[in-house]
């Protein structure tokens, strides 16, 4: 049984529509989310817990509907939005003690830990932290509480490379009892390779691909070759740079006969995001 | 509730309000419509809300185990129990006012159960036209406070405005004798007691409703909004 079904999800504004966003995650996975700035990550992730009102759709947390259990979902869920911005001029230690109060599952263990691998400080004022140290609380605060599903929005965007490669490191733990699992968001496609099992890619408030992140970078494959190359391919490619000795182009992997005498390598997940955003450009073509 | 309640008392609730409780020392001043004290908690509600706002409260409140209907339900009971509070203070200093000044109160309605009710009036006004608007659109509250303010302040025109007219031309109009003798004044028999004890019933019965009616609307308000 998945963890998380998303099943139709649409959110129409005047301008956006989030335009039936479906995918699932399986228990002891993280799922990279990824898509360029106003694709829709964060309002999939709003609507999916009610913060947005979705206009159709269905949110399956743990074999329930979120809609008819929201509070009993909410409940298996820690969510963070980056950094932690709420009651500035409290305490770390106040706001833990109000929050844990809402959860029978609360390891309190489990939260001082956080608290010395992360260098966080109770007595501390949420407006004295770094904006680094914000995001660590909110992960604590949502790690502690035994959720078997985190939704993260850009939880590492304001964290250094130390940190963050610590923070990696906890989901891979959190993750290692198999029952639990992790969704987040990212623009940073590094930390995707480093620990991402799956991805969902969105854009234009729709889902693009969402599968694991082996099937993902096989579809597709980077070619270079001469200019002269360039008029025949245009039709295949799903995007390209031109460069001084030719250009460089992502293809799907489907086509890999095509260009056959050119030089092909591998896509990285940050190729097939550049190369797959170039709307306008190229022709978008549908993964 | 107990959960959300103890999040409004230690996060959200600001000391203003505290300080405003202490205008119930207003029932100590001779001669002041003592009805005003009541908008100033429901001032020092707004400062909490405005506060709440900069808080992020709704979105962190919405990010626990907590339905939006709870967290309409937990903002409201804050709203109810600061209220209720300053009516229970006022209790022992309606006697310390009547002791002190047994003439009565010229400016409004004397320090009686009468001044209690108009103050259930006066919290019900406030919240049926703040808590539904503030959940239409929970990143503002400006302009919801200033409408809530005129309401108030036309309540306590017209509630201290009939009970000084009262004072004033008892003689000369039958219903203003009435009134005065008992509504306005403290009670000096079991009929005027009981007569204000009723009037007292009635508007604790329209808090009580308007409540009820605060609630649904605002549940059906943020049910709409998007964060």
């Amino acid at each position: 049984m998945s963890l998380l079904e998303v099943r139709g999800l649409t959110k129409r504004y005047e301008r956006f529509t989030l335009d039936h966003v479906s995918f699932s995650l399986e228990p002891g996975r993280i799922m990279g989310f990824i898509g360029r700035n106003g694709a829709g990550k964060s309002t999939t992730m709003k609507t999916m817990l009610n913060l947005v009102h979705k206009d159709a759709g269905e949110v399956w947390i743990n074999g329930r509907d979120f809609t008819k259990n929201e509070t009993l979902c909410k409940g298996e869920i820690g969510f963070v939005m980056g950094e932690f911005d709420c009651y500035k001029k409290s305490t770390l230690k106040t706001i833990t003690e109000v929050t844990k109060r809402f959860y029978p599952s609360w390891d309190e263990d489990a939260y001082r830990g956080y608290l010395k691998r992360f260098r966080l400080e109770e007595d501390k004022k949420v407006s004295e932290l770094s904006a680094g140290m914000k995001v660590k609380y909110a992960l604590a605060l949502e790690l502690s509480h035994n959720a078997l599903l985190l939704i993260l929005d850009e939880p590492t965007s304001g964290l250094d490379p130390v940190s963050r490669d610590d923070l990696l490191d906890v989901f891979r733990t959190v993750i290692e009892d198999r029952t639990r699992s992790i969704l987040f968001s990212t623009h940073i496609i590094s930390d995707l390779e480093k620990c991402a099992d799956d991805i969902t890619y969105i854009h234009g408030g729709k889902i693009l691909a969402t599968c694991d992140v082996e099937s993902f970078r096989n579809a597709y494959l980077l070619v270079s070759g001469d200019r002269e190359w360039l008029d025949a391919l245009k039709p295949i490619l799903v995007g390209y740079k031109p460069n001084a000795f030719g250009f460089t182009g992502l293809i799907r992997a489907e086509n890999r006969d095509r260009v056959q005498g050119l030089k092909t390598a591998p896509a990285d997940l940050e190729s097939i995001m550049i190369y797959t955003e170039q709307e306008g450009e190229h022709e978008q073509t549908a993964l | 509730m107990s959960k959300l309640l103890y999040k409004e008392f230690r996060l959200c609730m600001q000391p203003l309000v505290l300080i405003f409780f202490l205008f119930v020392l207003m029932l100590l001043i001779p001669s002041y419509p003592y009805t005003i004290m009541g908008f100033f908690i429901c001032n020092g509600l707004f400062y909490s809300f405005t506060q709440s706002i900069a808080d992020n409260d709704t979105l962190f409140t919405l990010l626990l185990p907590v339905s939006k209907k709870d967290a309409v339900r937990g903002k409201l009971w804050f709203m109810l129990l600061v209220q209720l509070a300053l009516v229970v203070l006022c209790v022992p200093l309606m006697f310390v006012n009547h002791a002190m000044f047994p003439e009565g109160n010229p400016a409004g309605v004397d320090a009686t159960l009468s001044l209690l009710g108009g103050l259930f009036v006066l919290f019900s006004l406030f919240n049926a036209s703040f808590l539904p608007k503030f959940y239409r659109n929970p990143t503002k509250n400006g302009r919801n406070f200033l409408i809530s303010a005129v309401l108030c302040f036309a309540w306590i025109i017209v509630f201290d405005g009939v009970m000084i007219a009262a004072n004033a031309a008892q003689e000369f109009v039958p219903a203003f004798s009435w009134i005065e003798t008992h509504l306005d004044r403290y009670p000096t028999c079991v009929e005027e007691w009981l007569t204000q004890g009723i009037f007292l019933v009635v508007c604790i019965g329209i808090f009580a409703a308007s409540s009820e009616w605060t609630f649904r609307r605002s549940v059906r308000a943020f049910d709409g909004a998007d964060l």
